[in-house]
């Protein structure tokens, strides 16, 4: 065994010998960040040029001439603007009703004992792993029956069950996370079930809760195939406006509908940074 | 006795509306739609029968996508895991600047929506893009295709799943106790042995769960392929959505979608028997 395993050694430490020197092994580290770095920004950062770009041809490392000429055609395009409309009223309704809905159930699962728990937990991961247009004429069929094709509430209503997964796994996480002992504290001095949930429980799970929102929020609002099923022709948000950006005009129309459509994650990246290191993303996937 | 009741009851009392929602919005449709693809009418009378199914097997394109599908799939899951572990080991063990750099990076991609993930990608690398000017800058011409392939996707789809599996293996890293790692090193393992025979096993569940969640997510995706990957083959998803919308046949769209359904389903038959591994207190 041993004397294999030093066979091995030797042969690979042939191989790569420049692990044994020092300076490589200190700068991998820098090396990996770099490579990164390029990996996660590069296809960012020529999006935002494109967005500027007046004309670029090919070799240029820059655009020859920077423009904001692009960013007029699509303010000027009405259908464009609705979409944004559209995107940012369905989005939060989505994710506020969500929470509505969900959020007792989580709790049910972190704190009470009854039949099929596990199994109804389980059941919550198919909502994101049977493929939608699979759906669709069933989908079309249900939602015309119940005069939903084509309203607002419809589109609330199929971008909510990709959001069904999130609002109950992570809370539910977060919830059983929660040392009872200060629950049962807090009722040893009086304290009502309510009173102990809004005063003990809540705040505590808020931060877990911020976490499952966030991911409703951007599920909600990347959602395209379903809202395209259900919403057209008179609700098409942002994603699913991209789509006929993307394939039908010029290049820099879609980078400057990428920079909007950004935004608002943008702003939810940097009110959730410190959030998303704590593990309660990761707590709600170990049921 | 009472009370236990009483729990069960008002437990499922506060599951059942997303549950109800889940059933009546997905459940029900998706077993209707399985049922409408194992119908066939034979002169003038429905009759069960998996015609639909041995045709899909039959035609040469569709076995070629049910293949390249998961070929894909696995490749983009190998890639990301490796990435997302070796960043999740840096930032578990590591402080300094290099560590914050990494830890503010990595998260980028969740925030940025698929479509414009997508598009980003083909932009940066098209032929002509920003690697192909880059390249020809220090001299090189004849790069081949990175894109509107399965090169494409796999980067693609690495580049949006690296935050949520590097988020969950980094959760299941900090479980981990220091303690247990110093031991280990004390009695003369190295980094790599201490990785192999502490870490890794330690770390077991935290695996099979990104793994499954990773393999669930990026089989089903639509918006990659769709956006980045070429004309043949085409991901499963992509070859539904034409069926429906350019062949009109909607029959075959459904069987695909049950047979990807399925396919996700041994995913998720991993992650359940990994998750309860953990109950049992294996690890």
């Amino acid at each position: 065994m041993s004397a294999v395993g030093e066979a091995v050694r030797e042969r690979v430490g042939g191989l790569f010998w420049f692990w044994s020197v020092g300076a490589f092994r200190r700068s991998l580290p820098v090396l990996f960040l770099l490579g990164l770095a390029a990996f996660i920004l590069g296809p960012l950062l020529s999006l935002i040029l494109w967005a500027f770009a007046g004309r670029w041809f090919y070799p240029a490392l820059l655009p020859q001439e920077f423009s904001l000429k692009w960013w007029d055609v699509v303010f000027g395009n009405r259908s464009v603007v609705n979409s944004i409309k559209y995107s940012l009223m369905t989005a939060p309704t989505v994710t506020l009703l969500s929470a509505l809905i969900c959020l007792p159930a989580a709790y049910a699962f972190a704190r009470f004992q009854f039949p099929g728990r596990r199994f109804l937990l389980l059941s919550f991961l198919s909502a994101n792993s049977f493929p939608k247009i699979g759906l669709y004429i069933s989908i079309a069929t249900l939602f015309y029956r119940l005069h939903l094709m084509t309203t607002f509430w419809g589109v609330v209503l199929i971008q909510l069950m990709g959001t069904l997964l999130f609002m109950i796994w992570i809370p539910t996480g977060t919830f059983r996370g929660i040392n009872r002992s200060l629950e049962e504290a807090a009722r040893d001095v009086g304290a009502s079930g309510a009173r102990t949930f809004f005063q003990i429980t809540l705040p505590i799970a808020m931060p877990g809760l911020l976490v499952a929102g966030l991911f409703a929020f951007l599920a909600a609002f990347d959602e395209a195939q379903g809202t395209l099923i259900v919403g057209s022709p008179n609700y098409i948000t942002m994603p699913v406006m991209m789509y006929t950006l993307v394939l039908n005009y010029p290049q820099p129309v879609g980078a400057v509908f990428s920079i909007l459509l950004t935004l608002p994650s943008l702003v939810l990246l940097l009110l959730a940074q410190r959030l998303l290191r704590q593990g309660y993303l990761a707590a709600g996937y170990t049921l | 006795m009472k009370s236990s009741v009483r729990e069960g009851v008002t437990g499922l009392a506060l599951v059942l509306p997303p549950f109800f929602l889940l059933v009546f919005f997905i459940l029900l449709p998706a077993a209707e739609a399985v049922l409408g693809t194992l119908r066939v009418e034979r002169s003038g009378q429905l009759v069960y029968s998996l015609a639909r199914y041995v045709e899909m097997f039959h035609t040469i394109s569709l076995r070629r996508s049910v293949g390249f599908t998961v070929m894909v799939t696995l490749a983009s899951v190998a890639v990301t895991f490796v990435l997302a572990y070796a960043l999740a080991l840096y930032l578990r063990f590591s402080r300094g600047w290099v560590s914050t750099l990494l830890g503010a990076l990595f998260i980028i991609p969740l925030f940025i929506p698929t479509v414009i993930a997508s598009f980003a990608m083909v932009t940066f690398l098209e032929h002509h893009g920003y690697i192909a000017t880059l390249l020809h800058y220090v001299g090189v011409e004849d790069t081949p295709s990175l894109v509107f392939n399965a090169t494409g996707i796999v980067l693609t789809e690495v580049w949006a799943s690296i935050p949520f599996a590097t988020l969950v293996l980094l959760a299941g890293l900090q479980g981990i106790d220091d303690a247990l790692i110093d031991s280990a090193r004390d009695v003369g393992a190295g980094a790599l042995r201490t990785f192999l025979a502490v870490v890794l096993p330690l770390n077991a569940v935290a695996t099979i769960i990104t793994m499954s969640l990773l393999f669930i997510g990026i089989l089903g995706s639509f918006t990659i392929p769709y956006l980045v990957g070429g004309n043949a083959p085409q991901m499963m998803s992509v070859v539904m959505t034409n069926y429906f919308t350019n062949y009109l046949r909607p029959d075959i769209s459904v069987s695909l979608a049950a047979l990807s359904f399925v396919i996700a389903g041994l995913a998720g038959a991993a992650y359940v028997a990994g998750v309860s591994r953990r109950e049992r207190g294996a690890v």
